[in-house]
């Protein structure tokens, strides 16, 4: 008997607990709109998605229902996010949207964190009619697919390497080494980079490639200290940023200009490197000085997510959610007419003005930014810097 | 033959699921299918030779490769198969040498081998292409891909079957009890073992070579994803590998066991997966198939009621 009971306790408050896991029922007037999305909460790209776009989907989800809802035509309704773990992996990411658009008939759909991850989902989400705008996609063969339901905020290779080869030319660079990784990132990147310096007549003294997962860059990085050029040029993203700041740090590699690419705009970085970091440049697009839009969402992602945002894509993820949310105030949730209104409309975002060709924005230019005292200041284009480029790099 | 008449009613509902016309639904079961094929394959080499082969990725990989190089130049039929040949190819030639060890040694070979292959494509790819991603724009409709896969993990059933009951099997199993008595009864280790092996390589390649159009694009990370043959392991050994029936029930479990918990619980999922996993492990050594569930509910009948049924 005593067992018989205690197992009907279990019982009573595994119950209870499975109750209290089901959504409140909301006694709001107007019905909620059901925003459905997967990000990596574990798996390989959960650093990534935890860093630059989750945390955005939820500060987005309680700004506009703290303000009384999203704006859907003049009627206030609250936003109700359907967001679930993709586990990093393909074929749950597509199912998970299959299911979004076909089952659960969600208003809008956000997109899923990473190139690969969005190759998968554009075609499904153009299938179905559903507009998608990515902030962390990143390739010339995605752009060139012509998915009229798909739209990307973030700079294409193409800018950011125009922006890098202008900004080493304004610096009197004259040679320099890269280092890239052997994938299509790295790949789009370097094929995008090689023409462009060799019409600004910069020499590439050394180019080397290396796999994803590499452990140890010594030797390639004693290749290019022996080569001695003005600048350093990685086609990298993290761990193997720390890697190879780390590693060119120990050897004395120590050329005037070093720039490594996505994730050095990552706080993590400057966490993680410490000192090192100070005159690294990378990939960036903003940081909180740029303007005061800039400034009110880095302290609302900080309250809420109680972490910095990172200094690119994260303004990127910000400014397509800003899209869709003005898309929506303006013509509903019809979802042609979102589809035609993203596709010829100029919007303000925390980026500044942003417009589609395509699928590509075209706004925003190329950017090079730079950790300077603490803050990943941008310093090329100078349209665009909020500081002047520290060259050479200090390295003690 | 009553099993057979279950599995042919079983295959005709699944073959007339897209009348649903409900993409998730349909999408969950070519998940089901897809491991089910991959686990029955497993099984079908590792469960009676006890030989824990971590290659499954590998053949899996090199599946999805093939279709990206031939999807837009060959017809459909001939790309699965080319890519469950070149899977069984590749299991030939490490089987010829990886095959001599046995136990953690073999296991960790063959993911060593996996994790090669997956930087060869790379290189290749890199020096030969110029590229290192695929993108596959002219894809078969998403019925024709969940009709391929349910074919392929019908096939791997059917010779799961026909194989474990042949001389070939009979000599597996053999080897799986005592590999030396086996050899002295007759047995060539080595020749059974290869044959087994390439047989179960094909099924992974011709999943992997069907599946790898649904993503549009591929890279070596995501068709050599370890994640690929943990899970087919894992299922296999909740499903028990010694029948056919087990790697099919742990496929259908598992898999609708872990999307209903992570679309359920988001953030709970992952732990319940892991307790769920080990009392598995430790209550149904044998599998669900595998287990005597009749035994246990007897012993449980007994310590519970026995003493009332003792008073009546």
């Amino acid at each position: 008997m005593h067992t018989l009971s205690r197992r009907l306790t279990l019982q009573a408050a595994l119950a209870v607990a499975g109750l209290l896991a089901l959504p409140g029922f909301a006694v709001a007037q107007e019905p909620t709109v059901k925003v459905g999305y997967t990000q990596s909460r574990s798996g390989p790209f959960a650093p990534g998605a935890q860093t630059t776009q989750e945390p955005n989907y939820l500060l987005w989800a309680d700004q506009v229902n703290a303000a009384g809802g999203l704006n859907v035509q003049g009627k206030k309704r609250k936003i109700e996010l359907v967001g679930v773990d993709d586990r990093s992996d393909m074929e749950t990411i597509v199912r998970s949207y299959e299911k979004f658009m076909t089952t659960d008939k969600v208003d809008i759909i956000l997109p899923p964190w990473g190139t690969g991850a969005n190759f998968a989902v554009a075609p499904v989400a153009n299938k179905h009619g559903y507009p998608l705008v990515a902030p962390t996609a990143l390739s010339q063969k995605l752009v060139d697919m012509k998915l009229p339901y798909y739209f990307v905020t973030l700079q294409q290779p193409r800018p950011m390497m125009q922006a890098l080869v202008d900004m080493l030319a304004a610096n009197g660079i004259k040679t320099v080494t890269v280092a890239y990784m052997d994938d299509l990132f790295g790949l789009e990147n370097i094929g995008a980079l090689e023409p462009l310096l060799q019409a600004k007549g910069i020499k590439v003294l050394d180019k080397k490639s290396y796999p994803l997962g590499v452990k140890d860059l010594s030797t390639m990085l004693k290749g290019m200290k022996a080569a001695n050029p003005d600048a350093f040029v990685g086609i990298t993203y993290p761990p193997d940023n720390f890697l190879i700041t780390g590693q060119s740090k120990e050897i004395g590699f120590a050329p005037k200009i070093f720039y490594t690419a996505v994730g050095t705009a990552f706080p993590i970085y400057r966490e993680r490197m410490g000192k090192a970091s100070e005159g690294v440049m990378g990939m960036g697009s903003w940081n909180p000085k740029m303007s005061k839009a800039a400034k009110t969402y880095f302290d609302a992602h900080v309250a809420l997510n109680k972490r910095e945002p990172d200094r690119w894509a994260s303004a990127h993820a910000w400014a397509a959610l800003e899209i869709i949310q003005q898309t929506v105030e303006k013509v509903g949730l019809d979802r042609k007419a979102m589809r035609d209104h993203i596709a010829k409309t100029e919007f303000d975002t925390v980026l500044g003005k942003m417009k589609f060709n395509g699928t590509e924005e075209v706004g925003v230019p190329g950017m090079v930014g730079q950790w300077q005292n603490g803050e990943f200041e941008i310093v090329w284009p100078p349209a665009r810097a909020t500081a002047k480029a520290v060259v050479p790099k200090t390295w003690n | 033959m009553k099993q057979g008449a279950f599995v042919f009613v079983a295959a005709l509902l699944l073959a007339a699921l897209p009348v649903l016309d409900s993409p998730f639904v349909q999408s969950m079961a070519l998940t089901c299918l897809m491991y089910a094929g991959l686990a029955v394959s497993w099984s079908m080499f590792s469960g009676p030779t006890r030989y824990l082969s971590l290659a499954t990725s590998a053949f899996f990989g090199l599946g999805a490769y093939c279709t990206a190089w031939g999807l837009a130049k060959l017809p459909w039929p001939v790309v699965i198969m080319a890519g469950g040949l070149a899977a069984m190819l590749f299991a030939f030639l490490i089987g010829l040498v990886v095959l001599k060890l046995r136990g953690a040694y073999f296991a960790v070979i063959t993911y060593g081998l996996g994790e090669l292959v997956k930087h060869s494509i790379t290189h290749v790819e890199k020096t030969y292409a110029g590229t290192v991603g695929r993108v596959m724009t002219e894809t078969p409709s998403s019925n024709v891909v969940y009709w391929t896969v349910l074919i392929i993990a019908l096939l791997a059933v059917f010779t799961y079957v026909h194989f474990g009951r042949s001389r070939y099997g009979h000599a597996l199993r053999g080897i799986g009890m005592d590999e030396e008595r086996a050899a002295t009864l007759g047995v060539n280790p080595m020749r059974v073992k290869l044959i087994g092996f390439c047989l179960s390589a094909w099924f992974a390649g011709a999943l992997g070579a069907a599946m790898a159009v649904r993503w549009t694009y591929i890279d070596p990370n995501t068709v050599f994803n370890p994640f690929i043959v943990f899970q087919t392991v894992l299922i296999s050994m909740v499903g028990g590998p010694l029948t056919v029936a087990g790697p099919l029930v742990g496929a259908l479990v598992f898999s609708l066991l872990s999307e209903f918990l992570r679309l359920s619980l988001p953030y709970l999922y992952m732990i319940l997966l892991g307790v769920l996993l080990i009392v598995s492990v430790l209550y149904l050594p044998a599998g669900i198939a595998g287990h005597d569930w009749r035994a246990m509910w007897a012993r449980v009948r007994r310590k519970r009621f026995g003493k009332e049924l003792r008073d009546e």
